[in-house]
This record gives structure tokens, C-alpha cells and sequence, in this order.
């Protein structure tokens, strides 16, 4: 296993950039997740890692070799792909042992390694079958099964898990997570599944629109997003966020809505309101921070019940402020209505703010 | 379920029942329209040439005779070694059609399956372009191409001109083929330590086994049948494929039928047989299962 390094990659098709001076750095034996909604670059960004699309700009290496211009088949990793790529008319045991085959092995050591990664992953019953006589599950074992045969440097996931149903799904999820323990592998994942990123890397890399958004663990993704792109990717349901004015009152910092309602900002919190570029300010809050009162408490903003979604243990539900959509969750025994008017308290030392101009997160200098 | 809602799904299945039997006779008399032409010149094909001019006629020879089959095989009598000639003639032309035709369609319908590059559509167009007139608009034009090259009363005047309008078709064809692929698994072959014509070679081709086969069919019936430019091409009689040869049953005074017949019987066994043999092939190979979609 190897360390990964990007350094200033870049992709364009002429003026669009699929992927625009991207750099980071997977260290050896981590799990990083690429995460971000479709055409975000975050599947391109893998196949230059790959090296199946030729790069516009930047460098890759792998272990200490710069890869850059090699091929695919020089690189040393191993790739699962979303379909799985099995070859059809080739047997399980076929497909595991391709890769040794190109690499020219000898029979014994290939059928030795093919058994070994059959038994791990347990499908050495199935290895006279064609990949169309499988499950999507027994597929997409036999896709990580020719990955692994190999011992390969590092380990390429384009959305593994996209084609199982949701069951499957999570179950496959703690598999991978246990093969990248097992194996102290390396890999990169790609995902555009917010929770399956959370859940599975140690690192998560925000990608949007070709950037890199934020690349940290995915606590500190999920308690300080840099921006409110990443804000509102991370986390389910989303972080709320409301656009307001800030403004100085009586020697305190409140936020005002456009229906001219006040909420005064902590010490903190107003230094922060005060370092954007105008007065312009996004509130935004977790529901997990936000509280719900049927009456008016000190500090809490108006607004208005859209919908309620009751999941048992806990009761989601949206609620208008000002014209933005927040999410809030109550116990299942708190009554809501649609259309209900609520007040709704903001935790001053777990809300974020971001300035309403260059949409990044405002931070105390 | 009630009585009125159990005989309404009764009705339901009488009337797909009926559907189903309209469905069956229409087929039967379709299968009969196409089959007849055949079996009438099979069963021709084994009557004396008195027994071909009766009135009304003998829906089964009286006395069947192979007769007229033993002349067009014998390379001692005059129709056989002709005959013998024609049907080798065709052979060779129609098969390396086929064969160039394959060897040129299978990269260039790969790249224009798989690579972008500047003018593809217009490129792509304009082999389409070629199949978009009638043959014979091409006849007089080719035919001068032709003798100016020096191939006027060749084979390859024939191979040459059968393979634009064949090539155009196995390309497209074959494109269609290529797209169903899925890249990643040539993407995948390439990172399991396969060359990009490896991994063409190793899993792309096995797969497009069906495409190449139709293609090869199509192209080898194209060039066997071709009449036009084979008549128009070549004058010596040595050079003949079966279309034209089998003209010389058509004489001034009076035509061969049961000749004609047998000649036309056996010009359609290659092509039946290609048939019969390749079409296992072929529906294994469209039944296959790829990926997961």
C-alpha cells in the first residue's frame, strides 16, 4: 500500500473545467471518500488518478513514483467500478485470475492467489459461474475480489455500492469499511452519497463544480463546513441556512429578517457577523441545533410550519423563516400542523454563519 | 373477486386467446408467401423441361428427376464446368468482401464507437452518405474509375466497389456493437494490466463476436447476390459470378426452367447454410449478459 499524492490536477474539455487545480494528499493506508453531487469532477478526478483519461495539467504519484504519464497498467492499483466490469464471457475464477494472467504469473501462484481472495470474501462457491448468473451482491463481491488479487498499491471505488438495493447497500457498506481495516488498504471512494462518506472515510474530500470544496475528517466536515456549499451537502437532512442583514443595535450584534424581527447575536457570534464584506449574513443551523417553541422566547425567530414528517423515534419538520426553508426535528410527542406558526431558537455556540457575498464560512480571526 | 368480474377476465382471455390465433394465421400466410417462390422452384427444379411446360401445371413431377442438378456439377459437360466456374467465382469474390470488410470495419467503428475527434460526425456521415443513393447512380461513374485503374474484367473491380457500399454497413453495424459495450470494461481490463489493444483485443472483440458474424453475413449475401456491376464489369465468361452466369439459361429461343431452377437452388444453399450454422452463434452470443445497467 502506498501513499497518494495530487498535486494541481486539472482537467478541461476547452473552457470547462471538469476538474480545476485539484491537490491533496492520501496518505498510506487511509480511506478517503470523494463525495459530491453528479458532475461535480469527482469521477473524472478519479480516472486521472487512474490514469485512463489523460490529465490537462498537474501531477499524480503513487508510493514515491511520479505516474503521470504512465499507463493504466503501470500505475499498480486496482479499480471497482459502479456496473462492477466483469468480463461476461469469462468465468468468476477467469476474472480474478485476469489480472495475474497479464501479469504473467505463474499457474500455480495465480490459482493459489485466486483461492485465497475467493475465500475471503467467500465466494469460492461461486467460481465456475458466469457473472450473469449472480446477484448484484455476489457481483459486486467478485469485483472487489479482482481488485485485491492483485495486492495492489492503492485501490480505486467509483460508486461501489450505487447499483444495490438499499439493504444490500448498507451491509456492503460495513464490508468495504472492514476490507479497508483488514487490509490497510488505501483507497479512494467515490460517492455522491453524503452518509456513505461520513460513514466509511477517514478523510472526506467536498468537491463541487470541479474544486475542491473542503478535505478533512468528516467530524470536522460535518461541525466546520467551510462554505455553505459544503454546509448544505453534508448531513441529513441538510444544514438550514437563512439569508439575513446584520447590524450594530445598542452595542450588540443582531440579525434582522426582512419582516424586521431581531435576534442578537453572542459576543462571538456578532464578530464574526461583522467581518463579512456587507451586511449581508446566512444563518445557518443543524436540526439538531435548533430548538422549537409554540410561543415567542427570548433570541428565537418567527415562522411558519410547512410540513411534518414523522419517522418514530423523531419527528422531522420543515419550517418557513423568512422566506428560507429550515429543518428542525422535535420529539415525537411534540404536536405540529402544517401552517402552524412557530418561534424558533437558534444555539449561539453551534450555528454557523456565512458571508451572504462570498458564501464562505465566517470565522473568528 | 365477483361473478361478473371473474367471467370479464374470462372474456379478457378468450379475446387475447383469439388475438393470439389471427396472430398465428397471419405468420402462416406470410411464412407461405415468402416459402412458396422457393418450393415451386425446388419442385421445378426436378422436372424434365416438357414436364415444366405443362398446362395446368404438375404441382409434383410425375417422374422426378435429379437430372438437371447432375448437369450443373459435372466439370465434364459444358454447363457443369462453367457452372463449377461461376459458383467458385462467387466464392472468392463474396469472401474476400467479407473478409476485408471486417478487417477495415472492426477499428474503424471502434474508434467511432469510443474515440472523440475533430470531423467524427462529418466523417461518420459521410460513410453513411455512400448507402444513400441507388446502386446504379455509382454504375457509369465506377465503371470508368474502373478502367482508367486497369481492374475493368477483374475480381477486384467487383471486391472494390462491393465493399463501398458493404463497408458503410459494417461499419454502422458494428458501431451500434461497440456502443453496447460499456467502456469500463475495457477501463477495467487496462488496470488490471492490459494494453488499450489488449484489452480491445481480450474482451472487447469476444464481445462483439454477434456484431462481427452479422456483419460478415451481410456483407458475404450482399457481394453473392450482386447482379449490376458484376454484369457490367465483366465481359469474359471465365470471370463470372453466379448471378450473371446463370443468364446462359436464358436463351433466344427458349429458357431452361428446370436448369434455371436447379442453378438458383444451388446458389442458395451458401448462403441457407451460413445461415444455419452461424445463427447458434449468433443468439448465444445476443443472450449473454454484460453488466448490470
Amino acid at each position: 500500500m502506498a501513499q497518494v499524492i495530487l498535486k494541481d490536477v486539472v482537467k478541461n474539455y476547452g473552457d470547462v473545467y471538469a476538474v480545476n487545480h485539484v491537490s491533496l494528499t492520501v496518505e498510506d493506508g487511509e480511506f478517503v471518500a470523494l463525495v459530491g453531487p453528479s458532475g461535480c469532477g469527482k469521477t473524472t478526478t478519479l480516472n486521472l488518478v487512474a490514469g485512463l483519461i489523460p490529465m490537462s495539467g498537474g501531477t499524480v504519484s503513487i508510493g514515491d513514483r511520479d505516474v503521470t504519464d504512465l499507463d493504466p497498467k503501470d500505475r499498480d492499483i486496482a479499480m471497482v467500478f459502479q456496473n462492477y466490469a466483469l468480463y461476461p464471457q469469462k468465468s468468476v475464477y477467469k476474472n480474478l485470475a485476469f489480472p495475474l494472467q497479464m501479469r504473467k504469473l505463474p499457474k500455480e501462484e495465480i490459482d493459489k492467489r485466486v483461492q485465497a481472495a475467493a475465500k475471503t470474501l467467500d465466494i469460492v462457491h461461486l467460481l465456475e459461474r458466469k457473472p450473469r448468473e449472480l446477484s448484484g451482491g455476489q457481483q459486486q463481491r467478485v469485483a472487489l475480489g479482482r481488485a485485491l488479487v492483485r495486492e495492489p498499491r492503492a485501490f480505486l471505488m467509483d460508486e461501489p455500492l450505487s447499483n444495490l438495493d438499499a439493504k444490500l447497500r448498507v451491509q456492503m457498506r460495513s464490508e468495504i469499511k472492514r476490507f479497508h481495516q483488514d487490509l490497510n488498504a488505501t483507497i479512494i471512494y467515490v460517492t455522491h452519497d453524503q452518509l456513505e462518506a461520513v460513514t466509511m472515510s477517514d478523510k472526506m474530500a467536498v468537491m463541487n463544480g470541479g474544486f475542491l470544496q473542503q478535505y478533512d475528517s468528516p467530524a470536522n466536515v460535518f461541525a466546520n463546513p467551510v462554505n455553505m456549499f459544503v454546509a448544505s451537502f453534508v448531513g441529513s437532512p441538510a444544514m438550514s441556512l437563512v439569508p439575513l442583514t446584520a447590524a450594530s443595535k445598542d452595542g450588540r450584534v443582531v440579525l434582522t429578517g426582512p419582516e424586521g424581527w431581531e435576534m442578537p447575536l453572542s459576543d462571538a457570534n456578532g464578530r464574526k457577523a461583522l467581518s463579512a464584506k456587507s451586511s449581508k449574513v446566512v444563518l445557518g443551523g443543524r436540526h439538531s441545533t435548533i430548538k422549537v417553541h409554540k410561543s415567542q422566547v427570548p433570541g428565537s425567530v418567527p415562522g411558519k410550519v410547512y410540513t411534518v414528517e414523522p419517522t418514530g423515534d423523531v419527528t422531522f419538520a420543515q419550517v418557513f423563516v423568512s422566506g428560507a426553508v429550515v429543518n428542525v426535528s422535535v420529539a415525537p410527542t411534540f404536536q405540529l400542523r402544517p401552517d402552524e406558526p412557530v418561534f424558533l431558537e437558534f444555539d449561539q455556540d453551534r450555528m454557523h454563519l456565512f458571508d451572504g457575498e462570498t458564501e464562505m464560512a465566517l470565522r473568528l480571526q | 373477486m365477483t361473478a361478473m368480474e371473474m367471467s370479464a377476465g374470462a372474456a379478457k382471455r378468450r379475446g387475447a386467446g383469439g388475438w393470439r390465433w389471427s396472430g398465428r394465421i397471419f405468420l402462416l400466410l406470410l411464412l407461405g408467401f415468402t416459402v412458396m417462390p422457393m418450393i415451386w422452384m425446388f419442385i421445378t427444379s426436378l422436372k424434365t423441361g416438357f414436364a415444366a411446360m405443362q398446362y395446368p401445371p404438375q404441382w409434383w413431377p410425375a417422374e422426378p428427376t435429379l437430372e438437371n442438378y447432375w448437369r450443373l456439377i459435372d466439370p465434364s459437360g459444358n454447363v457443369g464446368r462453367d457452372f463449377i466456374q461461376y459458383f467458385w467465382n462467387s466464392i472468392w469474390v463474396s469472401t474476400l468482401t467479407t473478409i476485408l470488410a471486417v478487417v477495415v470495419a472492426v477499428p474503424a467503428a471502434y474508434a467511432f464507437s469510443r474515440f472523440r475527434f475533430p470531423g467524427r460526425n462529418f466523417l461518420f456521415f459521410a460513410v453513411l452518405l455512400r448507402n444513400m443513393f441507388p446502386a446504379v447512380v455509382f454504375l457509369v461513374p465506377l465503371f470508368i474509375l474502373m478502367k482508367a485503374l486497369g481492374l475493368v474484367n477483374t475480381h477486384g473491380s467487383l471486391i472494390l466497389t462491393y465493399l463501398t457500399f458493404g463497408l458503410p454497413l459494417a461499419i454502422w453495424l458494428l458501431k451500434g456493437f461497440y456502443d453496447n459495450i460499456p467502456v469500463q470494461l475495457e477501463q477495467a481490463a487496462r488496470i488490471d494490466g492490459a494494453t488499450r489493444f489488449q484489452a480491445f483485443l481480450l474482451i472487447v472483440m469476444p464481445l462483439s463476436t454477434p456484431g462481427i458474424i452479422a456483419t460478415s453475413i451481410y456483407s458475404f449475401i450482399g457481394a453473392w447476390n450482386e447482379y449490376i456491376y458484376a454484369y457490367t464489369f465483366l465481359t469474359r465468361h471465365d470471370q463470372m459470378t453466379l448471378p450473371v452466369g446463370i443468364q446462359r439459361f436464358f436463351s433466344e429461343n427458349a429458357t431452361d426452367w428446370p436448369g434455371l431452377m436447379a442453378a438458383t437452388f444451388m446458389m442458395s444453399i451458401p448462403v441457407v447454410v451460413l445461415f444455419l450454422v452461424l445463427q447458434r452463434y449468433f443468439v448465444r452470443a445476443l443472450t449473454e449478459g454484460a453488466v448490470k445497467h
